[in-house]
């Protein structure tokens, strides 16, 4: 089979893989006040990689990001599991969030929230689960 | 480098029409996300990470005013010295740099550093002829200032 020329394929994804990956940044934050959060965050930062495996090959891809994504996932549930554990060493139930009001210069008023936390346990694992589930089974002939 | 800030002013940008909140704190936040996913696609691009240059370009500049207030110090020293005692000449320094922009910061770099001046270019830009006032101790020393500053120069522009 002859290898087609995809430049126009791969340019704009040099620019429109950004745009999606600022976007998943986004919807991550919005999750507490707006719809959004740690899933679909994660599953659209992982639709931006897969956007670069169809422009690309995996091997360019594992170049770009040389990340074993089941560490990912790993990485990710010990966030999750880390923030319900972090309860018990107060003296609350597991799971008990806790949550303050912060005055950084020039940001203006933010609200920290552990939840923040687990949500990015839970992007970590969606990221992790679905670059596994694509690249296992585009490696396999 | 260009492609990189202008991907980054442009993720900023989108970052507050998505948030609906023209402030600039939005676009600090913006910017500070669009640089992390810079930083974690940086080897995507053919060129460094562009923080990098930006961390030359101060680190040059700092060393900018540091030869700027060594070399006024020097000059002082000199004109409050009762006797005379020095020895003036010019000599040729052959340099790498190529662009036209590195000669001209070298060259003017090198007329603010103690005790140098950049009197001519060779046509084929690759000699600096430069006036030292006190040749006899100054040739070496100023050797090694000329070596960290087309280092610097070339940590930019590589």
């Amino acid at each position: 089979m002859m290898k087609t020329n995809n430049v126009i394929l791969e340019t704009a994804t040099k620019v429109i893989v950004f745009i999606i990956l600022l976007f998943s940044v986004y919807m991550f934050f919005a999750g507490h006040y707006e719809p959004g959060g740690g899933f679909i965050g994660g599953l659209m930062a992982s639709g931006a990689i897969v956007l670069l495996l169809i422009a690309y090959d995996i091997k360019t891809v594992t170049t770009i990001l040389p990340f074993d994504f089941k560490k990912v996932t790993a990485v990710g549930l010990l966030f999750a599991a880390g923030t319900a554990a972090g309860g018990l060493l107060f003296d609350k139930p597991m799971l008990t969030h806790w949550f303050t009001y912060v005055n950084p210069p020039l940001l203006g008023k933010m609200s920290l929230h552990t939840a923040v936390l687990f949500d990015i346990g839970v992007f970590l694992v969606v990221v992790g689960v679905t670059m596994t589930i694509i690249q296992t089974i585009g490696e396999s002939e | 480098m260009a492609f990189q800030m202008l991907l980054n002013f442009f993720l900023a940008f989108l970052w507050m029409f998505l948030k609906t909140s023209f402030t600039p704190a939005a676009f600090v936040v913006g910017f500070f996300w669009g640089l992390v996913i810079l930083f974690i696609f940086r080897s995507y691009f053919p060129d460094r990470f562009y923080l990098h240059r930006v961390v030359a370009i101060i680190k040059l500049f700092l060393l900018f005013i540091k030869e700027l207030i060594l070399s006024n110090l020097n000059v002082l020293k000199h004109v409050l010295k009762p006797k005379m005692d020095i020895k003036p000449g010019i000599f040729a320094l052959p340099i790498d740099l190529q662009k036209d922009w590195e000669i001209m910061l070298l060259g003017n770099l090198i007329t603010l550093t103690p005790g140098t001046l950049t009197v001519d270019i060779s046509d084929d830009n690759k000699i600096l002829y430069i006036h030292a006032v006190n040749i006899d101790d100054v040739k070496e020393s100023v050797d090694s200032i000329k070596n960290t500053f087309e280092k610097a120069i070339m940590e930019v522009s590589r």
